[in-house]
């Protein structure tokens, strides 16, 4: 010990403990809800309206409703007219899909915890990772759970229960790549993507776009338009943010013309008059391919919007020290200034994702067989006709987007914390 | 006078030999004149520090040095490189001069050693680990080696700037500018960064410093250039500046100051 440990040492003196803060639950009771009259009041009002909306809604979910409509057209739902005899195509695809964005997500989870190395924590044991697990999906394992216990035979369960098997091994293979490898863990999943898309269409008996439906066709419109909508988008702030005059005035023309237009209106454009514009000869690209164009189109133009608010809360001085460093002018955007920008605009990009999920229900209108499109068809069918279910049908449908979007926004907010968005 | 100002301006101190060369430089911010004709030469290992009233052109002169700021009129010759709107010559340049800014202006989404071996990676295309060795140098230089995985917000302002001037150095430049880089400081952090400066001085680096501490340039600095209104208007030592002084304004400021 040196003379100046010595002197920074306490001489036993302990170090005042903080107040705690720590209430009892009957304390915690007293103190939020029953702290005056008036808020017992409320309390007991609000206690008794909440408690008679749920009692009411398990009765019905439990109880009065006939699940039936929902358990004969489950797979109506899921994958709207999709070849039974193909339907092995989609669970391939779903397989391909885990295993690579379960290598990506190990490899890049195990560089973050070389580059933090000396204060990463090691990893809890196994059983604390599944409930992890479960806490973090929990939407989204309850709306599997649902659909699942609709059911009839073993076979979805045992593949789901593969898949979720599948991705956790393809997780721990991810941790174990070397190193030169996980550097370009981040293709994986386009990989992924591009490999199952060419699993459900390619060779004899594939299943093109325009016979997709269901949940299969949402979360397919979803990510294509995400996965072309953001590097479109990027592009297009940056041109509105370019020093060279065309660029910007095409940038922001564009940008302000598809934020103009409703995205119905696109659809429409996109589903029945773009095929007026080819020749006869020339056949028009496909219906679903058109509607993944209008909808990107116009996602792309607001994620620039979007982006371009991150680009301006990027202090000038940012652009300063990267170019003093010598950075060239793509480097000080790639290398300082859309990390920034990027990280800083998550909440609001993922909102516009969960939006569009959400709009993929307007593929109704150019005659997809969407998940709102199905409750219609399934509530006039004859053994369900005139006896008012379909707000049961809805109803599951609306467990189904719900999981769907609050995952989507629970995966950011977890994002948000780790990239420490707010500090600083 | 003048011919006095002209001669102490133009002849450069350290060594004697020229590195940087600003003649007749003139820039504009819209109608306001900010530089009115700057004639400086700074020699080789001098240390020279550029003081005046706020808006007086002394940032402004030391960021048209790296161009960070474009002069409209004039020539700015660094190390040998004239600085036109050739963008190689940019670069050569900015290659060869660090730059310390008021607001530290460090990387807040990179961690400290990443701050401080970004441009050796990305610039100088040097591989990660012989760039860490250098960083780990750099921040034994300026007595923070045990911040390195730290990111910036978790720093004090002093660390921070001191930061900025490890990364500055880590290019290995052989110049550094120096835009007040205390003024946003609380006092007790400031002596930990002038005492890095003054420590750069002593190893004989070529420094320009814009500053307020009078006690810094008195010490430090070979000459001491005084500005206002976007003009050089005395030019001296330490010791002539600071009891010797001829021009009225500068007795003024002085008087103001000290």
């Amino acid at each position: 010990m040196t003379a100046a440990d010595v002197l920074t040492e306490p001489i036993g003196v302990p170090e005042p403990e903080p107040p705690s803060r720590d209430l009892t639950p009957r304390q915690w009771v007293r103190a939020n809800l029953f702290s005056s009259p008036f808020n017992s009041a409320l309390t007991v009002v609000i206690g008794l309206g909440a408690a008679y909306v749920l009692v009411r809604l398990a009765r019905w979910a439990f109880v009065t409703a006939d699940w039936a409509i929902v358990r004969v057209n489950l797979r109506l739902f899921m994958v709207g007219f999709f070849p039974v005899d193909q339907l092995w195509r989609l669970w391939a695809a779903l397989y391909v899909l885990v295993v690579t964005s379960g290598l990506a997500a190990g490899a890049l989870a195990e560089a973050a915890r070389r580059v933090a190395d000396g204060d990463a924590e090691p990893r809890p044991a196994l059983p604390r990772r599944v409930l992890a697990a479960l806490r973090r999906f929990w939407p989204a394992v309850v709306c599997v759970g649902v659909i699942l216990s609709f059911t009839r035979t073993p076979g979805p369960t045992v593949g789901t229960v593969g898949l979720v098997a599948a991705g956790a091994l393809a997780g721990a293979a991810g941790r174990r790549l070397p190193r030169r490898l996980q550097r370009w863990a981040w293709v994986l999943p386009i990989v992924g993507l591009i490999g199952a898309l060419q699993v459900i269409v390619a060779g004899e008996g594939g299943v093109g776009w325009d016979r997709w439906g269901g949940l299969h066709l949402a979360v397919a419109a979803t990510i294509a338009g995400t996965a072309l909508a953001f590097p479109l988008g990027l592009l297009l702030a940056l041109g509105r943010r370019s020093s060279l005059p065309a660029l910007r005035l095409v940038s922001i023309v564009y940008i302000e013309a598809f934020r103009a237009v409703p995205l119905v209106t696109l659809l429409f454009l996109g589903g029945y008059m773009v095929g007026y514009l080819f020749p006869n000869t020339v056949d028009p690209p496909s219906f679903l391919v058109r509607a993944v164009i209008a909808v990107t189109l116009f996602e792309a133009a607001y994620i620039a919007e979007i982006v371009r608010g991150g680009l301006q809360a990027v202090p000038r001085g940012q652009y300063e020290a990267a170019q003093a460093l010598g950075l060239s002018p793509v480097g000080v955007m790639r290398l300082v200034v859309l990390p920034q920008a990027l990280r800083a605009v998550i909440p609001a990009m993922v909102g516009q994702f969960i939006s569009l999920f959400k709009d993929t229900s307007l593929l109704t209108i150019i005659g997809f067989l969407e998940l709102i499109e199905v409750t219609r068809i399934v509530a006039q069918q004859d053994a369900f006709r005139g006896q008012g279910l379909r707000p049961i049908a809805l109803a599951f449908v609306g467990l189904v987007y719900w999981a769907g979007c609050s995952t989507m926004s629970r995966e950011s907010r977890r994002l948000e914390r780790r990239l420490g968005v707010g500090e600083r | 006078m003048t011919d006095d100002l002209t001669t102490l301006a133009t002849h450069a101190g350290g060594t004697g030999e020229p590195i940087i060369e600003c003649a007749g430089v003139e820039k504009w911010f819209g109608r306001f004149q900010a530089l009115k004709g700057i004639d400086l030469t700074v020699g080789r290992q001098e240390v020279v520090v550029v003081i005046g009233p706020s808006g007086s052109g002394k940032s402004t002169l030391i960021r048209c040095i790296n161009r960070l700021e474009e002069h409209d009129r004039g020539r700015i010759v660094v190390d040998g490189t004239e600085l036109t709107n050739d963008v190689r010559k940019i670069a050569e340049v900015r290659r060869e001069v660090g730059m310390v800014f008021q607001q530290f202006n460090l990387f807040p989404h990179l961690t400290v050693l990443d701050n401080v071996t970004l441009g050796l990676r990305k610039v100088r295309r040097w591989p990660r680990a012989k760039a860490v060795e250098v960083a780990r140098e750099m921040l034994e230089r300026v007595k923070i080696p045990e911040q390195a995985h730290k990111y910036p917000g978790q720093l004090s302002g002093g660390q921070q700037q001191r930061v900025a001037i490890a990364r500055a150095l880590a290019m290995q430049p052989k110049i550094m500018l120096f835009d007040e880089p205390t003024s946003a400081l609380d006092p007790e952090m400031i002596a930990e960064v002038l005492d890095v400066m003054r420590e750069l001085a002593r190893s004989g680096m070529t420094m320009i410093v814009v500053t307020h501490e009078m006690g810094f340039a008195r010490e430090v600095a070979d000459r001491v250039v005084f500005m206002a209104d976007g003009e050089i208007v005395e030019v001296g030592t330490p010791e002539h500046f600071f009891h010797d002084p001829v021009e009225e304004r500068t007795k003024l400021f002085l008087r103001q100051i000290l």
